[in-house]
Protein backbone atom coordinates (compact mmCIF):
# COMPACT_ATOMS: atom_id res chain seq x y z
CA UNK A 1 0.00 0.00 0.00
CA UNK A 2 2.98 2.29 0.78
CA UNK A 3 4.36 1.51 -2.46
CA UNK A 4 1.42 3.23 -4.46
CA UNK A 5 2.38 6.93 -2.56
CA UNK A 6 6.89 6.29 -2.80
CA UNK A 7 8.26 7.44 -5.91
CA UNK A 8 11.27 5.08 -5.90
CA UNK A 9 11.05 1.16 -5.55
CA UNK A 10 11.74 0.51 -1.91
CA UNK A 11 14.91 -2.12 -1.34
CA UNK A 12 14.40 -3.34 2.01
CA UNK A 13 11.06 -5.55 2.53
CA UNK A 14 8.30 -3.82 5.15
CA UNK A 15 8.11 -4.18 8.34
CA UNK A 16 4.49 -3.37 8.62
CA UNK A 17 3.02 -6.63 9.60
CA UNK A 18 -0.84 -7.40 9.16
CA UNK A 19 -1.11 -7.13 12.69
CA UNK A 20 0.35 -3.68 12.28
CA UNK A 21 -2.47 -3.09 9.67
CA UNK A 22 -4.90 -4.12 12.23
CA UNK A 23 -3.63 -1.91 14.94
CA UNK A 24 -3.65 0.81 12.80
CA UNK A 25 -7.60 0.24 11.85
CA UNK A 26 -8.56 0.30 15.55
CA UNK A 27 -6.56 3.30 15.62
CA UNK A 28 -8.82 5.26 13.10
CA UNK A 29 -11.42 4.15 14.45
CA UNK A 30 -10.57 5.64 17.41
CA UNK A 31 -9.46 8.77 16.11
CA UNK A 32 -13.29 8.73 14.27
CA UNK A 33 -14.75 8.59 17.84
CA UNK A 34 -12.75 11.67 19.70
CA UNK A 35 -13.12 13.66 16.87
CA UNK A 36 -17.20 12.68 17.20
CA UNK A 37 -16.78 13.27 20.66
CA UNK A 38 -15.47 16.99 20.01
CA UNK A 39 -18.68 17.11 18.11
CA UNK A 40 -21.04 16.44 20.80
CA UNK A 41 -18.86 18.38 23.53
CA UNK A 42 -19.39 21.36 20.56
CA UNK A 43 -23.25 20.43 20.65
CA UNK A 44 -23.88 20.86 24.61
CA UNK A 45 -22.24 24.30 24.35
CA UNK A 46 -24.77 25.66 22.05
CA UNK A 47 -27.79 23.61 23.66
CA UNK A 48 -26.19 24.98 26.80
CA UNK A 49 -26.54 28.28 25.55
CA UNK A 50 -29.56 27.95 23.47
CA UNK A 51 -31.15 27.37 26.69
CA UNK A 52 -30.18 29.80 28.77
CA UNK A 53 -31.47 32.09 25.62
CA UNK A 54 -35.31 30.87 25.90
CA UNK A 55 -35.06 31.28 29.73
CA UNK A 56 -34.15 34.47 29.32
CA UNK A 57 -37.19 35.06 27.15
CA UNK A 58 -39.42 33.16 28.95
CA UNK A 59 -39.89 29.84 26.86
CA UNK A 60 -39.40 27.73 29.73
CA UNK A 61 -40.69 24.53 27.65
CA UNK A 62 -38.46 25.08 24.78
CA UNK A 63 -35.30 25.38 27.85
CA UNK A 64 -36.64 22.21 29.06
CA UNK A 65 -36.81 20.14 25.94
CA UNK A 66 -33.09 21.86 25.04
CA UNK A 67 -31.86 20.52 28.43
CA UNK A 68 -33.45 16.99 27.72
CA UNK A 69 -31.43 16.77 24.53
CA UNK A 70 -28.23 17.72 26.23
CA UNK A 71 -29.35 15.34 28.89
CA UNK A 72 -28.88 12.34 26.37
CA UNK A 73 -26.40 13.95 24.64
CA UNK A 74 -24.34 12.92 27.60
CA UNK A 75 -24.88 9.46 28.16
CA UNK A 76 -24.45 8.99 24.14
CA UNK A 77 -20.45 10.71 24.97
CA UNK A 78 -19.97 8.15 27.75
CA UNK A 79 -20.96 5.86 25.67
CA UNK A 80 -18.31 6.88 23.13
CA UNK A 81 -15.85 7.15 26.06
CA UNK A 82 -16.70 3.43 26.34
CA UNK A 83 -16.39 2.42 23.01
CA UNK A 84 -12.66 4.01 22.35
CA UNK A 85 -11.91 2.00 25.66
CA UNK A 86 -12.35 -1.03 24.21
CA UNK A 87 -10.75 -0.28 21.19
CA UNK A 88 -7.39 0.88 23.11
CA UNK A 89 -8.06 -2.37 25.11
CA UNK A 90 -8.09 -4.13 21.56
CA UNK A 91 -4.72 -2.24 20.46
CA UNK A 92 -3.14 -2.74 23.05
CA UNK A 93 -3.57 -6.72 23.30
CA UNK A 94 -2.38 -6.71 19.76
CA UNK A 95 0.43 -4.67 20.25
CA UNK A 96 1.75 -6.59 23.54
CA UNK A 97 0.54 -9.99 21.59
CA UNK A 98 3.14 -8.96 18.73
CA UNK A 99 5.89 -8.19 21.66
CA UNK A 100 5.34 -11.71 23.49
CA UNK A 101 5.55 -13.37 20.30
CA UNK A 102 8.75 -11.26 19.69
CA UNK A 103 10.11 -12.93 22.94
CA UNK A 104 9.31 -15.97 22.18
CA UNK A 105 11.27 -16.47 19.06
CA UNK A 106 14.47 -14.68 21.13
CA UNK A 107 13.95 -17.64 23.45
CA UNK A 108 13.57 -20.38 20.59
CA UNK A 109 17.07 -18.74 19.00
CA UNK A 110 18.88 -18.65 22.68
CA UNK A 111 17.31 -22.05 23.18
CA UNK A 112 18.85 -23.31 19.94
CA UNK A 113 22.27 -21.56 20.36
CA UNK A 114 22.45 -23.33 23.87
CA UNK A 115 21.15 -26.65 22.24
CA UNK A 116 24.15 -26.57 19.88
CA UNK A 117 26.55 -25.52 22.73
CA UNK A 118 25.65 -28.61 24.60
CA UNK A 119 26.47 -30.42 21.80
CA UNK A 120 30.01 -29.42 21.23
CA UNK A 121 30.21 -30.84 25.57
CA UNK A 122 28.83 -34.17 25.40
CA UNK A 123 28.65 -35.25 29.50
CA UNK A 124 30.78 -38.23 29.40
CA UNK A 125 33.76 -35.84 28.05
CA UNK A 126 32.93 -33.68 30.90
CA UNK A 127 32.98 -36.16 33.16
CA UNK A 128 36.27 -37.30 32.23
CA UNK A 129 37.80 -34.16 32.02
CA UNK A 130 36.55 -33.33 35.63
CA UNK A 131 37.68 -36.34 37.35
CA UNK A 132 41.60 -36.03 35.68
CA UNK A 133 41.35 -32.41 37.20
CA UNK A 134 40.28 -34.22 40.47
CA UNK A 135 43.03 -36.41 39.92
CA UNK A 136 45.53 -33.54 39.25
CA UNK A 137 44.53 -31.77 41.98
CA UNK A 138 45.20 -34.85 44.32
CA UNK A 139 48.64 -34.95 42.60
CA UNK A 140 49.44 -31.58 43.34
CA UNK A 141 48.77 -32.08 46.65
CA UNK A 142 51.04 -34.75 47.36
CA UNK A 143 53.62 -33.02 45.67
CA UNK A 144 53.26 -29.86 48.11
CA UNK A 145 53.68 -32.26 51.08
CA UNK A 146 56.18 -33.94 50.29
CA UNK A 147 58.24 -30.26 48.94
CA UNK A 148 57.04 -28.45 52.30
CA UNK A 149 59.18 -31.31 54.49
CA UNK A 150 55.35 -32.50 55.48
CA UNK A 151 54.42 -30.75 58.80
CA UNK A 152 52.57 -33.23 61.07
CA UNK A 153 50.04 -33.24 63.77
CA UNK A 154 52.82 -33.61 66.10
CA UNK A 155 55.43 -30.97 65.08
CA UNK A 156 52.22 -28.75 65.38
CA UNK A 157 51.79 -29.55 69.09
CA UNK A 158 55.55 -29.34 69.73
CA UNK A 159 55.77 -25.91 68.18
CA UNK A 160 52.66 -24.71 70.54
CA UNK A 161 54.26 -25.68 73.52
CA UNK A 162 57.95 -24.34 72.59
CA UNK A 163 55.96 -20.96 72.06
CA UNK A 164 53.76 -21.63 74.93
CA UNK A 165 57.73 -21.77 76.59
CA UNK A 166 59.10 -18.18 74.86
CA UNK A 167 55.73 -16.11 76.43
CA UNK A 168 56.53 -18.04 80.36
CA UNK A 169 60.00 -16.76 80.44
CA UNK A 170 59.21 -13.35 78.89
CA UNK A 171 56.87 -13.05 81.93
CA UNK A 172 59.28 -14.66 84.71
CA UNK A 173 61.73 -11.85 83.41
CA UNK A 174 58.75 -9.26 83.84
CA UNK A 175 58.70 -10.51 87.53
CA UNK A 176 62.05 -10.01 88.64
CA UNK A 177 62.54 -7.32 92.06
CA UNK A 178 64.04 -4.14 90.92
CA UNK A 179 67.41 -3.61 91.19
CA UNK A 180 69.38 -1.96 95.06
CA UNK A 181 70.11 1.55 94.26
CA UNK A 182 71.63 2.87 97.81
CA UNK A 183 74.63 0.12 98.18
CA UNK A 184 75.57 1.38 94.91
CA UNK A 185 75.83 5.15 95.22
CA UNK A 186 77.32 4.10 99.01
CA UNK A 187 80.29 2.25 97.18
CA UNK A 188 81.00 4.86 94.79
CA UNK A 189 81.17 7.63 97.98
CA UNK A 190 83.45 5.48 98.96
CA UNK A 191 85.54 5.06 95.94
CA UNK A 192 85.16 8.57 95.50
CA UNK A 193 86.98 9.62 99.46
CA UNK A 194 89.79 6.83 98.38
CA UNK A 195 90.97 8.78 95.26
CA UNK A 196 90.50 12.18 97.21
CA UNK A 197 92.97 10.46 99.49
CA UNK A 198 95.23 9.15 96.83
CA UNK A 199 95.24 12.53 95.32
CA UNK A 200 96.54 14.10 98.64
CA UNK A 201 99.11 11.52 99.49
CA UNK A 202 100.26 11.77 95.97
CA UNK A 203 100.52 15.75 96.18
CA UNK A 204 102.34 15.50 99.64
CA UNK B 1 -7.59 31.38 13.63
CA UNK B 2 -4.82 31.55 16.63
CA UNK B 3 -5.00 34.03 19.32
CA UNK B 4 -5.48 37.49 18.58
CA UNK B 5 -1.94 39.37 18.87
CA UNK B 6 -0.06 39.07 21.73
CA UNK B 7 2.88 39.13 18.70
CA UNK B 8 5.74 41.77 18.72
CA UNK B 9 5.91 43.64 15.69
CA UNK B 10 9.13 44.70 14.29
CA UNK B 11 9.68 48.74 14.70
CA UNK B 12 10.27 48.49 11.19
CA UNK B 13 5.92 47.94 11.11
CA UNK B 14 5.39 51.15 12.70
CA UNK B 15 7.98 52.99 10.30
CA UNK B 16 5.48 53.88 6.71
CA UNK B 17 8.16 53.83 4.62
CA UNK B 18 8.72 49.86 5.11
CA UNK B 19 5.13 49.13 3.25
CA UNK B 20 7.34 51.27 -0.11
CA UNK B 21 9.29 49.28 -2.11
CA UNK B 22 12.82 51.35 -1.46
CA UNK B 23 14.48 52.37 -4.76
CA UNK B 24 17.82 52.04 -3.00
CA UNK B 25 19.23 48.27 -3.89
CA UNK B 26 20.89 47.87 -0.52
CA UNK B 27 17.92 49.35 1.00
CA UNK B 28 15.73 47.40 -0.75
CA UNK B 29 17.66 44.25 0.33
CA UNK B 30 17.42 44.81 3.83
CA UNK B 31 13.97 45.54 3.83
CA UNK B 32 12.31 42.79 2.18
CA UNK B 33 14.95 41.02 3.81
CA UNK B 34 12.77 42.45 7.36
CA UNK B 35 9.61 41.22 5.44
CA UNK B 36 11.13 37.64 4.79
CA UNK B 37 11.18 37.14 8.71
CA UNK B 38 8.35 39.21 9.47
CA UNK B 39 6.15 36.75 7.40
CA UNK B 40 7.53 33.66 9.00
CA UNK B 41 6.96 35.10 12.20
CA UNK B 42 3.58 35.71 12.11
CA UNK B 43 2.98 32.33 10.62
CA UNK B 44 4.84 30.63 13.51
CA UNK B 45 3.29 32.79 16.04
CA UNK B 46 -0.23 32.24 14.89
CA UNK B 47 0.34 28.17 13.78
CA UNK B 48 -0.31 29.31 10.24
CA UNK B 49 0.61 26.89 7.72
CA UNK B 50 -0.97 28.47 4.93
CA UNK B 51 -1.05 31.48 2.79
CA UNK B 52 -3.88 32.87 0.73
CA UNK B 53 -2.98 35.90 -1.07
CA UNK B 54 -5.83 37.64 -1.67
CA UNK B 55 -7.12 36.96 2.42
CA UNK B 56 -3.87 37.99 3.39
CA UNK B 57 -3.33 41.44 1.56
CA UNK B 58 -6.32 42.41 4.20
CA UNK B 59 -4.93 41.14 7.02
CA UNK B 60 -2.47 42.50 9.88
CA UNK B 61 0.31 41.08 8.12
CA UNK B 62 0.13 43.30 5.39
CA UNK B 63 -2.10 46.14 6.31
CA UNK B 64 -1.13 48.28 9.56
CA UNK B 65 -4.00 50.08 9.72
CA UNK B 66 -2.79 52.64 12.53
CA UNK B 67 -0.65 54.14 10.25
CA UNK B 68 -2.67 53.06 7.45
CA UNK B 69 -0.15 51.58 5.32
CA UNK B 70 -1.00 48.64 3.63
CA UNK B 71 1.72 46.34 1.03
CA UNK B 72 0.79 46.33 -2.39
CA UNK B 73 -0.34 43.07 -4.40
CA UNK B 74 3.11 42.79 -6.52
CA UNK B 75 4.94 43.83 -3.30
CA UNK B 76 3.42 40.68 -1.55
CA UNK B 77 4.25 38.44 -4.38
CA UNK B 78 8.27 40.00 -4.85
CA UNK B 79 8.64 39.26 -1.35
CA UNK B 80 7.27 35.58 -1.57
CA UNK B 81 9.33 34.79 -4.59
CA UNK B 82 12.08 35.74 -2.40
CA UNK B 83 11.07 32.81 0.32
CA UNK B 84 10.29 30.23 -2.28
CA UNK B 85 13.95 30.90 -3.37
CA UNK B 86 15.04 30.44 0.31
CA UNK B 87 12.71 27.27 0.43
CA UNK B 88 10.42 28.83 3.12
CA UNK B 89 7.22 28.73 0.85
CA UNK B 90 5.76 26.44 -1.40
CA UNK B 91 2.92 27.08 -4.21
CA UNK B 92 0.30 24.88 -4.18
CA UNK B 93 -0.81 26.27 -7.69
CA UNK B 94 0.83 27.12 -10.64
CA UNK B 95 -1.27 30.53 -10.85
CA UNK B 96 0.01 31.59 -7.27
CA UNK B 97 -2.51 32.24 -5.26
CA UNK B 98 -2.13 29.69 -2.19
CA UNK B 99 1.60 28.42 -0.41
CA UNK B 100 2.37 26.43 2.25
CA UNK B 101 4.27 28.55 4.72
CA UNK B 102 7.68 26.32 6.26
CA UNK B 103 8.51 28.82 9.57
CA UNK B 104 10.11 25.08 9.80
CA UNK B 105 11.18 23.21 7.13
CA UNK B 106 10.20 19.51 6.83
CA UNK B 107 13.49 18.26 8.11
CA UNK B 108 13.26 20.12 10.87
CA UNK B 109 9.97 19.08 11.32
CA UNK B 110 10.51 15.48 11.64
CA UNK B 111 13.44 15.64 13.37
CA UNK B 112 11.28 17.37 16.01
CA UNK B 113 8.60 14.61 15.86
CA UNK B 114 11.48 11.70 15.48
CA UNK B 115 12.74 13.21 19.21
CA UNK B 116 8.82 12.76 20.59
CA UNK B 117 8.75 9.09 19.18
CA UNK B 118 11.87 8.10 21.06
CA UNK B 119 10.97 10.17 24.09
CA UNK B 120 7.40 8.66 24.63
CA UNK B 121 8.75 5.24 23.71
CA UNK B 122 6.75 4.39 20.24
CA UNK B 123 9.15 3.19 18.40
CA UNK B 124 7.23 0.08 16.34
CA UNK B 125 4.09 1.42 17.70
CA UNK B 126 1.83 2.34 14.76
CA UNK B 127 0.04 5.74 14.95
CA UNK B 128 -2.46 7.35 13.00
CA UNK B 129 -1.07 10.77 11.59
CA UNK B 130 -4.30 11.95 13.24
CA UNK B 131 -3.31 11.19 16.46
CA UNK B 132 0.63 12.90 15.99
CA UNK B 133 -1.31 16.13 15.39
CA UNK B 134 -4.54 16.34 17.24
CA UNK B 135 -3.65 13.35 19.79
CA UNK B 136 -4.06 14.16 22.88
CA UNK B 137 -0.63 12.73 23.73
CA UNK B 138 0.85 15.61 21.50
CA UNK B 139 -1.34 18.48 22.77
CA UNK B 140 1.88 19.83 24.51
CA UNK B 141 4.56 19.33 20.91
CA UNK B 142 5.42 22.08 18.79
CA UNK B 143 3.59 20.02 16.08
CA UNK B 144 -0.01 20.13 17.50
CA UNK B 145 -2.21 20.89 14.70
CA UNK B 146 0.65 20.75 12.37
CA UNK B 147 -0.61 20.83 8.58
CA UNK B 148 -1.51 17.45 7.15
CA UNK B 149 0.90 17.82 4.21
CA UNK B 150 3.88 19.13 6.11
CA UNK B 151 3.75 16.08 8.22
CA UNK B 152 2.98 13.78 5.80
CA UNK B 153 6.47 16.09 4.10
CA UNK B 154 8.06 15.31 7.17
CA UNK B 155 7.41 11.32 7.58
CA UNK B 156 8.04 10.74 3.68
CA UNK B 157 11.87 12.48 5.17
CA UNK B 158 11.80 9.85 8.06
CA UNK B 159 10.84 6.76 5.84
CA UNK B 160 13.95 7.61 3.66
CA UNK B 161 16.22 7.16 6.20
CA UNK B 162 14.21 4.05 7.74
CA UNK B 163 13.38 5.67 10.77
CA UNK B 164 9.80 5.06 9.83
CA UNK B 165 7.31 3.24 6.80
CA UNK B 166 4.21 4.89 6.00
CA UNK B 167 0.94 2.90 6.08
CA UNK B 168 -1.42 4.26 3.36
CA UNK B 169 -2.16 7.48 3.78
CA UNK B 170 -3.37 7.74 7.53
CA UNK B 171 -1.26 5.34 9.38
CA UNK B 172 2.89 5.27 9.94
CA UNK B 173 4.83 2.75 12.04
CA UNK B 174 7.80 4.04 13.57
CA UNK B 175 10.92 2.27 14.00
CA UNK B 176 13.84 3.12 16.03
Amino acid sequence: MGNLFSSKPKPKPSRVTPQDRAILELKKQRDTLRTYQRKIENDQEVLKRLAKQCLKDGNKNKAKLLLRKKKRQETLMTQTEQQIDNLEVMANDIEFAQLESNVFEGLKVGNESLKAMHKLMSYEDVEKIMEETQEGIEYQRELDELLAGSVTQEDEESILAELDDLVGDKEKIQNLPDAPTDELEQKTEARKEKKQERTLLEAS
Amino acid sequence: MGTTSNFRWPWQYDFPPFFTMQKNADTRFKQTEAWCSLILDYHNHHKLFRLRVTDVLASPLFYNKAIDRRLTKPDVIEILSILHKKGNIEWEDKEKTVCKVFWKTPAQWSDIIFKWVNQSGLNNTVCTLHEITNGPHSSDQEFYALDDQILMQAIQILQASGKAELMGTEGVKFFT
